[in-house]
């Protein structure tokens, strides 16, 4: 056990504060504007300063324009991220998904044309991933890609279907995207390890820890022959985005129809019919970072709820009291998880039982803290114009984002348990 | 950064296994509580203790694991609270008839609450196992694990007053049978400690004068959440075993995604106070390391919360765990004849112990509401 950082570590962990200081909300980074699309322009500037300092990748190797930072070093820049008060980078889809991905998985080509614009944002990413009747049932895909000739080698595809929950789809120049280029749909066949794996993909930005990652890693590879997973340019007539707006009021999602979209087979990527082997085997490390992003947000949010209650006086009221504790408890326990699983991947390449647990226990805990929040804070936080009546709302997509708790803990059950398939 | 025991501790947690496998299994733990249950018959036998198994702990006083936190120059090992956690979790796990808790935490207490002169007095003797410890909190809220006439006695008081040091025989502990009849347990009726009175006269002020209740407290807590992570872990490894076995409807009960939620949930509540437990030892460790005296305090003054975290989360993973385990063994889980009750039985003792999981949240708010508050995100 040593729950202390190393002086390298330390090092990393201080350089970051000061650029922080110097370029984040505490120095030259302006207030977020109001507006869907103000919000999305300051944060892709956000992302741009970053890369200008080096910090947009860190996880990604030097040759690429990253730090080639350590597991460890990522979370620290996360936490520290979340600490400041930033902004996660406007395509944390493209850096955290799509990059990775194409490292592992895209051919000379494909990473000389599409690595080099993801951290600057010059270029930006979507994932689609889930459909209206394939979210937790992934095996369900039904979004089809066919060769417009077939006798013809340099032939297009030519892929029609629906996509759901694409964050940033309007922005985006890229979509990565599984569609089905052989087999049957085969709904339900896929269980349910696969199908939390791809959910948390799809809804990106929201909740991605390593839980769906756990069952991704070990998923049944025949169930999934069929699926290509391909690099859709957005910038085409046959692509046509819809915002979706949430309970929330606000469209933080759009839906996707595709009509005959070309996709040349240069931009398959891994090779066709192995789509779900490419979609699901790069996530687990990349997206273990944001937990300690989320972590250090929900301590932030605890802290300002403790300050309105011992302001208003409802500390003092022993069930009050007896909540926030709780939620101290739960916030700390969620931090020292993401270690724990953390330790797990560095030390046997895979994250222990904890590392599934994770986004669970930060979903359920985020909800009990908004809805206790309501009842610190009182009317203002249901009159609509108070930030936790935002929050408060917001907080129930937590749990079906990401993957559903459902299918967290069947993915637990399943696979960290061994318990026999439902 | 490294959440996990060192290789010599997970060496020391696999001795303790196996160890335990070989002499602790739940078939032995039938025959000592059915020996606790006999009619004496002759002369009583002072030294037994029913429901103890007391081959298993002279063996453990041999091997020398009862002073294993305790320092050498008192013939302990000189071992941190990590490496007793991860003993006592083994403890829990194997729900072992002896008088473990009660002695460790006394001795964890005498440690860092007691005089040099009552160091000096006890911390070989309970190294050593020949001496028999407890401890516990004013307010007898729970029968007291190894709490008998002639045991050491460490009382404290859960809101932070004073505590005293009882020597064997001051006749304050009186025998129960517990729920757990898989050791020995005493009540201990004091209502409170009042600084200014007079303690009967096998007593004295744990520190020589009424001196706050704190950091010795604080690690046993931390210890009784050791063993509920073990006892924990057990009910879910033998539920996982029982409901993958078990067919009902043709298939096996553990394919029910309902039976599934409920194992899943038992996991994360384990794994819960695992991460708590072993952060709040790791704390206390940190403490006694620390060379640079700012760094010592700023570390111990993340003890109480560490511990009552800790213990929180023990608590309540015990009380709902194991009940989990009685719930999806089903009919069978409700009767003498399986084991899961022991479990139970054992976690509903811990979980009281030195607190229940409400006294330490309410000792986190009281603390974190003191904390700074950092500053509001910008988004």
């Amino acid at each position: 056990m040593d729950l202390t950082f190393t002086p390298e570590q330390l090092t990393f962990r201080d350089e970051l504060r000061a650029w922080l200081a110097e370029h984040g909300p505490a120095g030259a980074l302006t207030p977020e504007p109001d507006g869907e699309d103000e919000s999305w322009e300051w944060r892709r500037e956000w992302q741009r300063t970053l890369a200008e300092g080096g910090w947009a990748g860190v996880h990604w190797p030097t040759e690429v324009g990253g730090r080639g930072a350590t597991l460890t070093e990522t979370a620290i820049f996360f936490e520290e991220l979340g600490r400041s008060g930033a902004p996660l980078p406007a395509d944390v889809l493209g850096i955290l998904l799509a990059g990775p991905t194409l490292m592992v998985w895209g051919d000379d080509a494909q990473q000389e044309r599409l690595l080099p614009t993801i951290l600057s944002a010059d270029e930006t990413w979507c994932q689609g991933f889930s459909e209206p009747d394939a979210g937790s049932d992934f095996a369900a895909v039904a979004t089809r890609a066919v060769l417009e000739d077939p006798d013809d080698p340099e032939s297009d595809w030519l892929v029609t279907g629906q996509k759901v929950w694409t964050s940033g789809a309007q922005y985006a120049k890229w979509c990565m995207l599984v569609a089905r280029t052989g087999g049957p749909v085969d709904a339900g066949s896929a269980g349910t390890d696969v199908a939390a794996a791809a959910a948390g993909a799809a809804t990106g930005a929201g909740a991605a820890t390593g839980a769906a990652a756990t069952g991704a890693a070990k998923a049944r590879p025949k169930k999934h022959q069929g699926l290509s997973y391909m690099v859709l340019d957005m910038e085409q007539d046959e692509v046509d985005v819809r915002p979706l707006v949430q309970l929330t009021g606000s469209p933080e999602f759009n839906e996707l129809f595709l009509t005959e979209a070309r996709v040349p087979q240069s931009m398959v990527v891994g090779g066709v019919g192995n789509g779900w082997k490419v979609a699901l085997t790069t996530l687990m490390n990349e997206r273990a970072g944001l937990a300690f992003f989320l972590q250090v947000r929900l301590r932030q949010a605890l802290d300002r709820l403790v300050a309105t209650a011992r302001e208003n006086g409802r500390s003092e009221d022993p069930v009050v009291a007896d909540r926030l504790a709780d939620l101290h408890l739960r916030t700390e326990a969620i931090r020292l998880m993401a270690w724990k699983g953390l330790t797990a991947i560095e030390q046997y390449g895979q994250p222990g039982p904890e590392g599934s647990l994770t986004k669970w226990l930060w979903s359920e805990t985020n909800q009990l803290l908004v809805q206790l929040a309501v009842d610190v804070v009182g009317a203002d936080a249901l009159s609509g114009e108070d930030r936790w009546g935002y929050e408060l709302l917001r907080a129930r997509g937590n749990s079906i984002e990401g993957g559903t708790t459902e299918i967290q803990k069947s993915i637990i059950a399943e696979r960290v348990l061994g318990l026999p398939r439902a | 950064m490294r959440f996990e025991l060192s290789e010599d501790q997970q060496e020391i947690q696999r001795a303790a296994r196996d160890l335990l496998a070989a002499r602790a299994s739940f078939a032995r733990l039938r025959t000592v509580v059915a020996e606790a249950d006999v009619e004496p018959t002759g002369m009583p036998d002072l030294a037994r203790v029913p429901g103890e198994d007391a081959a298993l702990t002279s063996e453990l006083a041999t091997l020398g694991w009862t002073g294993i936190a305790i320092p050498e120059e008192h013939g302990g090992q000189g071992l941190g609270l990590v490496d007793l956690c991860a003993i006592t979790e083994e403890l829990g796990y194997a729900v072992a008839a002896v008088p473990w808790l009660g002695t460790t935490t006394a001795a964890l207490v005498v440690q860092h609450e007691g005089t040099e002169q009552q160091r000096e007095d006890w911390l070989s003797h309970l190294a050593s196992g020949e001496l028999r410890g407890a401890t516990t909190f004013t307010g007898d809220r729970v029968p007291v694990p190894g709490a008998a006439d002639a045991a050491l006695l460490l009382v404290g008081d859960p809101d932070g007053g004073p505590a005293a040091l009882y020597a064997p025989g001051a006749g304050i502990a009186e025998p129960v049978r517990a729920i757990d009849p898989t050791r020995g347990h005493g009540r201990i009726r004091i209502p409170e400690l009042d600084p200014e009175e007079e303690l009967n006269m096998r007593g004295e002020w744990l520190g020589g004068t009424p001196t706050p209740t704190g950091p010795g407290f604080d690690r046993a807590a931390v210890v009784v959440a050791a063993e509920l992570v073990g006892v924990t872990q057990r009910a879910l490894d033998m539920t996982v075993a029982y409901v993958r076995e078990r067919k009902q409807f043709g298939r096996p009960v553990g394919s029910f995604q309902a039976v599934q939620h409920g194992a899943a949930q038992m996991l994360r509540d384990v794994a819960m106070a695992r991460v708590m437990t072993y952060n709040a030892a790791w704390v206390a460790d940190a403490v006694d390391a620390a060379e640079d005296e700012a760094e010592r305090a700023r570390l111990a003054a993340e003890l109480p919360v560490a511990a009552a975290m800790a213990k929180a989360a023990a608590s309540d993973a015990g009380r709902t765990v194991t009940a989990a385990a009685v719930q999806l063994h089903g009919g069978i889980g409700f009767t003498w004849e399986a084991d899961v009750h022991w479990l139970l039985k054992r976690a509903q003792v811990d979980a009281a112990l030195l607190g229940a999981a409400g006294h330490h949240r309410r000792r986190i708010a009281a603390r974190t509401s003191a904390v700074p508050v950092v500053e509001p995100a910008a988004d």
